[in-house]
C-alpha cells in the first residue's frame, strides 16, 4: 500500500471514529486492548498488552490514532496491561465463537463469491445459534459480523466465565459434533428386570437424531408402502426384510418411536438411527474455529470498529434482525456513502457492495467511497492523485 | 455445642468446622499432648495414601471427638508432607469415603425410620454446602418422586467444571444437553458430587506458613516420617538421567563400596544396585565401566541389566528402604528415610536439592577418556 492510500485511509478511519459511537464491552478497564496501526509495508505488528489506563478514553484513542484494526480481550484481568499472561492475573473470560467463511465445509473460497461465502457463513451461524440457545440455554448473545469473512458470537453468562481451556474445548466438540459416539446415543435401561434400548431423547445430539427419526417416520406413514420400502432400503445396511420389520413396527406401535424406544422395529431401527446420526452431524454441526473459543487469552475485534481489511463496520446484530441482515449492505459505514473518489486499479476487478455491483478495468475510476475504501483496504486499488 | 455423629462423619462441612471452633480445642495442645485425634489423623492420611479412603480401620476405638478433630490434624499432616500428589490423593480419599457415607445415609433414609437422625446427611444439604444450590435439580418427571430420583439436571457450566477429564462417557458431545442443563443419572450425580467434595477438601491445601521445624510441625515429626516413607514407596519416581555418586543414598553407596572392596554381593544386593543404576538412566556399558574396579563381573552385570531394562524404572525399580532393611541392606543411615524412603526418590530429592554445579559421571568419564 502506498503512502497516499495509507494516509487517506487513516484520515477517513479517523473521520469515522469521530462521528461514531463505539460502545465499550462491560468491564472495559479489566480487559487487554490491542490494535494494529497503519504502518508501511505488508507486515502487521499488533500493539497489545495495553490497558484502558494506557490508552485513555477509548473513543478519543480511536479518533486520535485511527488504527487499522482494534481488538479487546475476551478475558478480564487484575492487571490487563502487564506484559505477560502470568502477570496479568486472569479473572475469567467471555466465551467467544468465530465462524470464518474460509473454513466452511463444502465451500470452496476460490469458486465462491464473497457474498455467497458470507451467506453460507450465516447459515452456519444459524446452526451455531441453535446449539447456543436451545442446548446451552445461553441468553443475551452478542452476535457480530466481523467486517471480514465471518461472524463472532460473544457469550457473557456468569457461569461460563471461569471455564478453563479444556472445558471450552468440550463446548467446541459439542457444537462441531466431534467425537460423537453414535452408538452411545442409545442407552440400555432396565425396568423390572427387563432391559430396553432407548434413544437419548431429552437433549443433545440424541434429541436431534430423534427429531430426524420422527420426521422420517411421519414421512413413511404418508407414503404408499412400496415407496416407503424404497425410502428405507436407500439407507446403508437396511434390506427389504429389515425395512418390512420397521414398517410393521411403525404400524403396530406408533408411540414407540415417539418415546425413543429402539426395540420395536428390530435391529433395523437401530441401523436407521445410526445412519441418521451421521447425517444429522453432517447437517447440523457448526464449523467454528476452535482456537478462538479455547484460547482464554484471545483478543477479538471490537464491535463498532472498522475492519482494516475491508473498511466495513464490525457490526453488532440484534437477534431479531439477523434474518434480514445483509453484511455487504448493512456493514457499509454511512460515513463513506456520500461522495465518489478516484482510485486506480491494476487488475480487472469486480466488487459487490451496498447493493451495487461494479466492474472496473485497469485504470483510474471515480467510484462511491465505500467501494474505494473496500478495494484500497484489500490492496486491490490505490488512491489516485487528487 | 455437642459434637454430632454427622460432624464426625462429614468433617469438611461448614457445620463441622463450626463445631471444631466451638469446642475451643487448640490443635497445638492436642498435638503436644499426643491426644488420640493425632493418631487417628495420621491413620486418616495413611489410609488415604494406601487404601484411597479415610474411614478408621477400627471405628469403635475412636470417640466422636477424635474422629472430628482428626480431620484438621490430617490436613496439617498433608500440608507438611509437601507433596502435591499427597494432597491430591488425600482429597480424593476424603471424597470417596464421604460419598459412600452419603449413599448409606440415603439408603437408610429411604427404607425406614432413621435410628440416628443427627448422623446422616441428605443430598440437598450436601449440594447446598458445596455451593451447588440451584445448579442441580432432580428431574420432575420421576416415577417415585419422594424416594430416589433417577435423573438429575446439572447446569452446564457446573457440569463442565466437575466432569471435564473424567473420561469419554462424560464428554459433553455425548450428553443430553437441553436449555443449559445436562442430564445425569443418580450414580453419575454421586460421581460429580465426589469431584466437588474432592475440590472442597483440597481447597487451601497445603496450608501456607506452617514452619516445618517448629511448633506443631516439630511435634508431628514422628507421624510425618512415617507418612513420608509410605508416600515414597507409593510414588513413582520421575525419569532420572544423571549420575552423581556423591548424592547416592547411603545404602546404595554401601553396596558399591562393598563391591569395590572385592566382596561378593548377594543376589538381592546385586539386584538392588543394578536396579538403582538402571533407574538413574545408565545403560549396560556405562554400568560395566562404572563398576569396573569391583567384585562384579561384566557378564553378570550385562545379564541382569538386560532383564531389568525390559521396562526401565517401572517394572523393576529397586526395593524400598524398608524392604531393604529387612534384608539388612538399609539401616536408615544418617536418618535418610526422613528425606525419602526409597533409594530412587532419595536420589531424586538430593539431585533437586543440590545447588552445586554437578558433573554427570558419564561426561566426566568421557573427558577422562579423551585426555
Amino acid at each position: 500500500m502506498d503512502e497516499r492510500t495509507r494516509e487517506y485511509l487513516r484520515g477517513r478511519f479517523a473521520d469515522y471514529y469521530r462521528a461514531a459511537e463505539t460502545p465499550l464491552p462491560p468491564a472495559a478497564n479489566e480487559r487487554e486492548w490491542g490494535h494494529i496501526p497503519w504502518t508501511p509495508g505488508s507486515g502487521t505488528t499488533m500493539v497489545r498488552h495495553q490497558s484502558q489506563l494506557d490508552l485513555g478514553d477509548i473513543g478519543e484513542f480511536l479518533t486520535r490514532t485511527a488504527p487499522r484494526h482494534v481488538y479487546f480481550s475476551a478475558a478480564r484481568y487484575d492487571d490487563p496491561g502487564a506484559s505477560t499472561m502470568g502477570a496479568k492475573g486472569w479473572r475469567g473470560a467471555d466465551l467467544i465463537f468465530d465462524l470464518d467463511a474460509d473454513h466452511l465445509p463444502r465451500v470452496d473460497p476460490a469458486e465462491t463469491s464473497y457474498k455467497e461465502m458470507l451467506a453460507a457463513c450465516k447459515d452456519a451461524l444459524q446452526r451455531l445459534l441453535s446449539f447456543l440457545e436451545a442446548d446451552f440455554g445461553f441468553t443475551g448473545l452478542r452476535i457480530v459480523f466481523s467486517g471480514g469473512r465471518g461472524y463472532h458470537v460473544h457469550v457473557r453468562t456468569d457461569s461460563i466465565q471461569s471455564l478453563d481451556s479444556d472445558a471450552r474445548g468440550e463446548i467446541v466438540d459439542y457444537v462441531r459434533g466431534r467425537d460423537l459416539d453414535t452408538d452411545g446415543l442409545i442407552r440400555v435401561a432396565s425396568t423390572g428386570g427387563a432391559t430396553q434400548r432407548l434413544l437419548r431423547t431429552e437433549g443433545g445430539w440424541g434429541r436431534r437424531v430423534h427429531d430426524e427419526l420422527r420426521s422420517l417416520t411421519t414421512e413413511l406413514r404418508e407414503l404408499p408402502e412400496t415407496d416407503a420400502l424404497d425410502r428405507l432400503t436407500s439407507f446403508d445396511g437396511i434390506g427389504e426384510g429389515r425395512a418390512e420389520t420397521i414398517l410393521g413396527a411403525l404400524a403396530a406401535n406408533p408411540q414407540a418411536i415417539e418415546r425413543g424406544n429402539m426395540e420395536a422395529g428390530g435391529p433395523g431401527i437401530r441401523l436407521l438411527a445410526d445412519a441418521l446420526a451421521d447425517r444429522v452431524v453432517d447437517e447440523h454441526a457448526a464449523p467454528i474455529d476452535e482456537p478462538v473459543t479455547t484460547d482464554t487469552h484471545r483478543l477479538i475485534r471490537l464491535p463498532g470498529s472498522l475492519h482494516g481489511g475491508s473498511g466495513l463496520v464490525v457490526t453488532p446484530i440484534d437477534r431479531e434482525n439477523l434474518d434480514s441482515f445483509e453484511p455487504l449492505v448493512d456493514a457499509v459505514p454511512e460515513r463513506f456513502t456520500t461522495q465518489d473518489i478516484a482510485i486506480e486499479v491494476e487488475e480487472p476487478t469486480e466488487v459487490a457492495l451496498g447493493g451495487d455491483t461494479i466492474k472496473l478495468n485497469p485504470g483510474v475510476h471515480s467510484v462511491p467511497e465505500s467501494i474505494a475504501v473496500f478495494l484500497m483496504t484489500r490492496g486491490d486499488a490505490a488512491k489516485a492523485p487528487a | 455445642m455437642a459434637i454430632t455423629p454427622r460432624d464426625a462423619r462429614y468433617p469438611f462441612l461448614a457445620a463441622a468446622r463450626e463445631t471444631v471452633t466451638e469446642t475451643g480445642v487448640d490443635l497445638g495442645t492436642l498435638v503436644a499432648n499426643d491426644e488420640p485425634a493425632v493418631d487417628r489423623g495420621r491413620e486418616r492420611v495413611e489410609r488415604a495414601l494406601l487404601a484411597g479412603r479415610v474411614d478408621a480401620e477400627t471405628p469403635d476405638e475412636w470417640r466422636l471427638e477424635d474422629e472430628l478433630l482428626s480431620y484438621p490434624i490430617a490436613r496439617i499432616l498433608v500440608s507438611l508432607l509437601d507433596s502435591p500428589a499427597a494432597v491430591e490423593k488425600y482429597a480424593a480419599a476424603e471424597a470417596k469415603t464421604a460419598i459412600e457415607r452419603l449413599k448409606d445415609d440415603l439408603d437408610t433414609a429411604g427404607s425406614e425410620l432413621r435410628s440416628t437422625p443427627d448422623a446422616s446427611l441428605d443430598r440437598a444439604t450436601l449440594i447446598a454446602e458445596l455451593g451447588l444450590d440451584g445448579a442441580i435439580t432432580p428431574e420432575a418427571d420421576t416415577p417415585q418422586p419422594a424416594a430416589a430420583p433417577e435423573w438429575f439436571w446439572i447446569e452446564v457450566g457446573t457440569y463442565l467444571d466437575l466432569a471435564t477429564g473424567l473420561g469419554d462417557d462424560w464428554r459433553l458431545v455425548n450428553r443430553e444437553l437441553s436449555d443449559g442443563q445436562v442430564r445425569v443419572d443418580r450414580e453419575e450425580l454421586f460421581r460429580l458430587l465426589r469431584a466437588a467434595i474432592r475440590r472442597r477438601v483440597a481447597e487451601g491445601l497445603p496450608f501456607e506458613g506452617l514452619d516445618k521445624d517448629e511448633g506443631i510441625a516439630a511435634e508431628l515429626e514422628a507421624e510425618l516420617t512415617e507418612l513420608r516413607r509410605l508416600l515414597s514407596e507409593r510414588t513413582t519416581v520421575g525419569e532420572i538421567d544423571f549420575v552423581a555418586r556423591e548424592l547416592f543414598p547411603p545404602c546404595i553407596e554401601n553396596l558399591l563400596q562393598k563391591a569395590e572392596d572385592g566382596i561378593e554381593l548377594e543376589a538381592i544386593e546385586q539386584f538392588t544396585l543394578m536396579a538403582f543404576l538402571t533407574g538413574i538412566g545408565m545403560d549396560a556399558d556405562e554400568i560395566v565401566a562404572f563398576c569396573g574396579e569391583s567384585s562384579l563381573d561384566p557378564e553378570g552385570i550385562r545379564y541382569q541389566i538386560e532383564y531389568l531394562q525390559a521396562d526401565r524404572g517401572t517394572q523393576y525399580p529397586p526395593p524400598s528402604c524398608e524392604t531393604l532393611s529387612t534384608y539388612g541392606i538399609c539401616h536408615n543411615e544418617d536418618d535418610h528415610w526422613k528425606v525419602a524412603g526409597h533409594p530412587l526418590a532419595y536420589y531424586q530429592h538430593q539431585l533437586e536439592a543440590t545447588d552445586d554445579d554437578l558433573v554427570d559421571w558419564r561426561e566426566q568419564a568421557a573427558v577422562d577418556d579423551s585426555e
